[in-house]
């Protein structure tokens, strides 16, 4: 691709004109043929207990009712775990988290049947649950065997440097809270044929789930999606509500829609995984790490789902942007009794980073020096110090450049100053500022999800209709895959018209998730692009005797030297000339190999860097607290569409800031979750924002790997961004001790946590 | 007159809907009987905006667009309205209203599914207002929820709707959408379905002659409470008398030495009031829930559920707030103080409604309010505190303090002042006091906040009262 020819087009999302004005639909929106029944789920109302006696006869006869299906009508495989067994539909005789599904109902409306649903009587034998890690950890409850990774001799790194540090970190579990509810509908037709409507990442699993359940083909399941309300990772397994759908209709013979409301959804689907860290870390006099020993507990809930490779994420992201020459990294899976932890936009990544970052800020703090000056010092560099504890060597490193540049945009130094001044002026209101990096792996690390199929046909009529395997979930995919393709051909966006998703149209498909939809999905497209352009590039040939002559497509015209063919013209001269104008297309990123076993190998096609400093002012009387500015520099490559990648930067920063400061998920010791609805667990809204929000794409940002456009991924990686604002609390909170004290923070810094810290330290003054 | 049906327009369409259930919610009916599915669920408890509608509604020949809830609201309260929901902004032939416009221009939506709640508030904003700055942009959408973008683009659209010429297909049918209201002018309504009650009277006559009769009904103000009876629990409300449409509970009368204020007032109209009166009380009510609770919440409703944690409670009892009580041939006076019995309950008894709230205008007086919860849209309270001081001559005269969130009840700090009153106004009988609330609250920890921290936040607010009283500068970070 040259030079000139990257795209760079600003264009609103595809459906925005939709959005705005209701018409676009998701799955609860469907038109409903008039037998539709509407579904609703039974729930445990015990954490783990042995189920004694399941007695639906007052659901069986409450109103509207039209049928019941428990585990005894599954007649093939009882589970929706996408890798490894584990989460049975309705589970067999053991409850093992509260909300965990036990039945369902089919009736005339969707209120009648949450209304019956209520009425069953179930009896419990109690067990004990286990919540938390640390119970799990004193019970050696775990998943899966504990890992570990080993780089060189920390120990003796550890024991040889002139400073140590022990210490223990937490992050916060997170619920997805996308606006649209897990929803599914599912539409019995001929020979046992479904036709599945769901709010899924993961068309291809769900297609295979049900296909399992039934004891039937994958040919018999067709699943379609053509956008969803919010992903984030929370529907790239979730695959209940699709089943338990699928059974419905399957028992009825009758189209049934199946819609969580917001509470069921936060009870019985798995949120972001809590991580506990602790550490022993030496280094010298300023701040470079000489060794690191580091475990790593998450709370898995009680299920693998994809704990393994959210787990595995986190291993790999333990060096965030920081080379460090000697580490061991351990890790315990713990299992729970609360819903299966599950994917979260940074699938693990994320809280291996804040783990990190935890340890250079009491770096920072224990050596007294500007923790900025910390990260630097121990960057990975370009041609030393650029090889990973896995073993690869990072060939795309530009943080350095991102820090530099951001610092000076941002008046960092100044302002740093600026902050300490005002603190020494202020008692009770409190500012910090923190400069925190991100580098972000690309790929799925499980190797052979990294493909993907598309399929393009182009009528007699010169339009063009596109579909891929990915999914549309808000991040633009479809936008910005339907803009390679129109560039590609030469064509308008317009001629392109982009469809849903389809299990029947592009076979199995990886979720969209990893950030790479765009990158797998639009590659694949390009390739059947690339077909149908050949064959008419053949033809064309032939038939004008064109010889050595490379095509160019440009404003609707396909160009060979001084000759050229309106586009619309040469399409029907091609079909009469019998010519194939549809293609698949298909596409496996290339160079990554990852030796599970081994930890090692290339588990990435290419790194994302940014940062992000931030500004807090905080109440230490109660712990509240303001984001008073943010400044962002990301590397987007070169990307598609600028408009869409900062959407997905800011968004994913307020996302992440929800993650670190004010998301908190509770559960009673009982197992019992108490955060479940809007009223009582907070997502960022309009004020939490920051007061000045500077966000900006690294100019100079271009993907050294044959990424479609050059352009790098935004999915996944602007989360972290906003790891810069829980360490802004931090120093702020570390000012009221004038800085001789690291804080004691975990995260999320909830108002409250604030306070508490803020009060350790007052009393470390005291003492 | 009565009726028992409910006739309201969608956008100018006159629609009658005879004998509805009364429980049913104006999103489901939207969505299940009108088959238009832009409005969505997001969470059925008026928590993140996803349903919000916009109700037209007359007030001195002058329609007020008001951005609701759906998914808490029933169908009765559609009567009389004008219904505008997200597919209606489109003009016929297919064109954009500004505010979807821009909302597009500035890419205000990335999964979409927020989208039309967002466009609804922004449109009654745009609406409503000619000027749009920040503050009001900012309250104007603290009660939808964007999990995709950030906020950031959707503020910047809406800002660049200041300048937009305001005359768009609603103004133009501005005069046929008047006439049509005055028209549907709401009567009283009766609805009996199945074994569900609906009683909508338009004056206090009326409403006394069916409280005399019966007894086992609920009353409906804003509903923001009451409807998650049928919205979160799945259960019925059988006989509901909705207060919203008795205009004798809608006013406010302010004197020299008081403000009354009718129960049914909705909060967004108070609020407007009390601001010129008690600074932090209305910095409270912004914090009190989003526009679009504040659009149909009212006063009266807020003092009759006595939840512990509703924001007005504390203020209303540090303020010394007297509450008239009437019952259908009775009128008393309860001053607020002595109102609030045990964990909701109140000394209201069954076949009696709140009139009024009388709040006392102390003009000399220091008064401070504090509302302290993890977010600071639209969420509950961990603590509310309310102080009211009288200080002569650096001597506190006269204190009240209240806090909610602190007890079953909102609750008076009364050890507390018992120590401030008749003290010097220094950092030593301050610090002496705050001991005292340990003996005046008992507060539980929640998933909201501990223990610990709710007792922590209330000695410190008080020190806050100190600190901004003694320097006269404000403590606060928002």
């Amino acid at each position: 691709m040259s030079k000139e020819n990257y795209i760079n087009d600003v264009r609103p999302h595809d459906s925005a004109y939709k959005h705005v004005s209701g018409y676009a639909e998701y799955t609860d929106d469907i038109n409903e043929p008039k037998n539709t029944i509407y579904g609703a789920i039974g729930l445990s109302k015990k954490a783990h207990a042995i189920i004694k006696k399941i007695d639906l006869s007052d659901v069986k006869k409450s109103e509207g009712v039209i049928s019941i299906v428990t585990q005894s009508d599954i007649p093939g495989r009882n589970d929706v775990g996408p890798v490894f067994d584990g989460d049975p539909i309705f589970p067999d005789k053991k409850v093992e988290f509260f909300g965990q599904p036990l039945f369902a109902v089919a009736a005339t409306t969707t209120e009648l049947a949450r209304k019956a649903v209520l009425k069953a009587k179930i009896t419990y034998k109690d067990l004990n649950p286990v919540i938390t890690i640390k119970d799990a950890l004193k019970k050696k409850q775990f998943l899966f065997k504990p890992r570990k990774i080993k780089k060189g001799n920390p120990s003796k790194k550890i024991k040889n440097s002139k400073n140590n540090l022990k210490g223990n970190f937490t992050t916060g579990s997170q619920e997805h809270f996308y606006l649209e509810g897990q929803a599914a509908f599912v539409i019995p037709k001929e020979d046992d044929n479904f036709l599945v409507y769901s709010s899924t990442q993961h068309p291809s699993e769900t297609q295979q789930l049900i296909a399992k359940m039934f004891d039937q083909k994958s040919n018999s399941i067709n699943v379609e999606v053509r956008r969803i309300g919010g992903g984030f990772g929370g529907k790239e397994t979730n695959f209940m509500t699709a089943c338990i759908c699928a059974l419905l209709a399957k028992k009825t013979g009758q189209p049934v829609k199946l819609r969580l409301d917001r509470d069921d959804d936060i009870i019985l689907t798995g949120k972001r995984h809590e991580f506990l860290s602790e550490y022993e870390v030496g280094f010298n006099d300023e701040g470079i790490i000489e060794g690191l020993k580091i475990n790593l507990s998450s709370n898995c809930g009680m299920s693998p789902d994809l704990s393994a490779a959210i787990n595995e994420r986190a291993l790999l992201h333990i060096d965030n942007a920081y080379y460090i020459s000697d580490i061991e990294v351990t890790n315990n899976l713990c299992k729970t009794n609360i819903p299966t932890s599950t994917a979260f936009r940074g699938f693990g990544g994320n809280q291996g980073m804040m783990a990190i970052e935890n340890v250079i800020d009491n770096i920072s703090r224990y050596l007294k020096i500007d923790p900025i000056q910390v990260r630097k010092k121990n960057f990975y560099q370009k041609d030393k110090k650029n090889v990973t504890h896995y073993g690869m060597t990072i060939e795309d490193n530009v943080i350095n450049e991102i820090f530099k540049n951001l610092e000076n945009k941002s008046n960092y130094k100044k302002r740093y100053s600026d902050i300490k001044k005002f603190n020494e002026k202020n008692k009770f209101k409190k500012k910090g500022i923190a400069i925190t990096p991100v580098k972000f792996g690309i790929s799925f690390t499980t190797i052979h999800l990294n493909q993907a199929g598309a399929l393009v046909h182009i009528y007699t009529d010169g339009s063009v209709y596109l579909n891929h395997g990915g999914i549309e979930m808000g991040q633009g995919t479809h936008t910005k895959i339907a803009q390679l393709v129109a560039n590609s051909l030469g064509l308008p966006y317009n001629l392109v018209h982009i469809s849903s998703t389809n299990t029947a149209k592009v076979p199995n498909t990886s979720a969209s998730a990893a950030s790479s939809t765009t990158d797998l999905n639009g590659a694949a497209a390009l390739n059947a692009v690339a077909k149908i352009k050949l064959n008419l590039e053949k033809f064309i040939k032939k038939k004008y005797k064109i010889y050595n002559q490379e095509a160019i497509y440009k404003d609707q015209y396909i160009i060979f030297g001084n000759r050229q063919f309106e586009f619309k013209t040469i399409i029907q001269e091609a079909y009469l000339n019998r010519i194939s104008l549809s293609s698949s297309g298909f596409y496996s990123t290339p160079k990554i190999n990852f030796d599970k076993k081994k930890f090692r190998g290339r588990p990435f096609y290419y790194f994302c860097y940014g940062a992000a400093v931030s500004e807090v002012t905080i109440d230490t009387l109660t712990g509240e607290n303001i984001l008073e500015r943010v400044d962002i520099l990301h590397d987007a490559g070169k990307p598609i569409n600028p408009a869409l990648e900062l959407g997905q930067i800011e968004g994913g920063f307020v996302q992440g800031q929800g993650w670190l400061t004010i998301e908190e998920l509770n559960w009673k010791s009982n197992g019992q979750i108490t955060t479940f609805s809007p009223s009582t667990y907070k997502i960022p809204a309009v004020s939490d924002i920051p007061k000045k929000f500077n966000v900006e794409i690294f100019k100079e940002g271009i993907n050294k790997e044959k990424v479609v456009n050059k352009a790098k991924t935004t999915g996944e990686p602007p989360l972290m961004l906003a790891m810069s604002v829980f360490y802004a609390i931090k120093d702020a909170v570390a000012s009221v001790g004038n800085y001789q004290f690291a804080p004691e923070l975990n995260a999320p810094a909830t108002p409250e946590r604030i306070l508490m810290s803020v009060n350790k330290i007052k009393n470390k003054i005291k003492n | 007159m009565i009726s028992s049906s409910v006739k309201f327009l969608l956008n100018d369409k006159l629609i009658v809907i005879n004998n509805p259930d009364p429980n049913q919610t104006i999103l489901n009916y939207i969505r299940t009987e009108l088959k238009k599915t832009g409005t969505k669920e997001g969470c059925s408890e008026g928590g993140c905006g996803a349903c919000t509608i916009v109700l037209g509604e007359l007030v001195d020949n002058k329609i007020i667009y008001k951005a609701i809830n759906s998914c808490i609201s029933f169908v009765p309260s559609l009567n009389g309205k004008q219904l505008l929901i997200v597919e209606d902004l489109v003009s016929k032939d297919g064109k954009l209203h500004p505010v979807q416009d821009a909302m597009v221009k500035f890419h205000g939506s990335q999964c979409g599914f927020c989208t039309p709640g967002f466009v609804m508030t922004l449109f009654s904003m745009f609406k409503n207002n000619k000027n749009l700055n920040n503050e009001l942009i900012t309250d104007s959408i603290s009660g939808n929820l964007c999990r995709c973008t950030g906020y950031r683009p959707i503020i910047d659209a809406a800002k660049s709707l200041d300048k937009k010429n305001r005359n768009d297909q609603f103004s133009k049918n501005n005069n046929k959408v008047t006439q049509l209201l005055k028209k549907i002018k709401p009567k009283n309504i009766y609805i009996k379905k199945d074994d569900k009650i609906y009683f909508s009277p338009k004056n206090i006559k009326d409403l006394k002659n069916i409280i005399k009769k019966y007894s086992n009904f609920s009353f409906l103000a804003g509903g923001t409470d009451l409807s998650l009876k049928v919205t979160k629990e799945r259960k019925e409300i059988p006989f509901i008398i909705d207060l919203k449409e008795i205009k004798e509970l809608d006013f406010i009368k302010v004197n020299k030495n008081y403000l009354e204020v009718g129960a049914s007032t909705p909060l967004i109209k108070f609020e407007k009031e009390i601001k010129k009166h008690y600074p932090d009380f209305y910095l409270v009510l912004k914090r009190y829930g989003s526009i679009q609770i504040r659009n149909v919440g009212t006063i009266g409703g807020n003092i009759a559920t006595a939840s512990p944690i509703g924001d007005t409670l504390p203020i209303l009892l540090s303020l010394n707030a007297e509450i008239l009580i009437e019952s259908f041939n009775q009128r008393k006076v309860i001053p607020i103080n002595n109102f609030f019995l045990d964990y909701r309950k109140t000394k209201l008894k069954k076949n009696e409604f709140i009139h009024s709230i009388k709040i006392p205008l102390f003009k000399k007086n220091i008064f401070k309010a504090f509302k302290i919860s993890k977010r600071f849209d639209d969420d509950i309270s961990s603590v509310c505190g309310s102080f009211n001081f009288e200080i002569d001559k650096n001597k506190i005269k006269e204190v009240f303090i209240a806090f909610g969130g602190m007890a079953a009840v909102p609750k008076r700090a009364k050890a507390c002042e018992k120590i401030l009153k008749n003290k010097p106004l220094n950092l030593s009988t301050f610090n002496q006091a705050k001991n005292y609330l340990d003996k005046d609250l008992s507060p539980i920890g929640d998933m909201r906040a501990s223990k610990e921290y709710r007792l922590e936040i209330a000695k410190n607010l008080l020190m806050k009262c100190f600190v901004e009283i003694d320097t006269n500068k404000l403590t606060r970070v928002n």
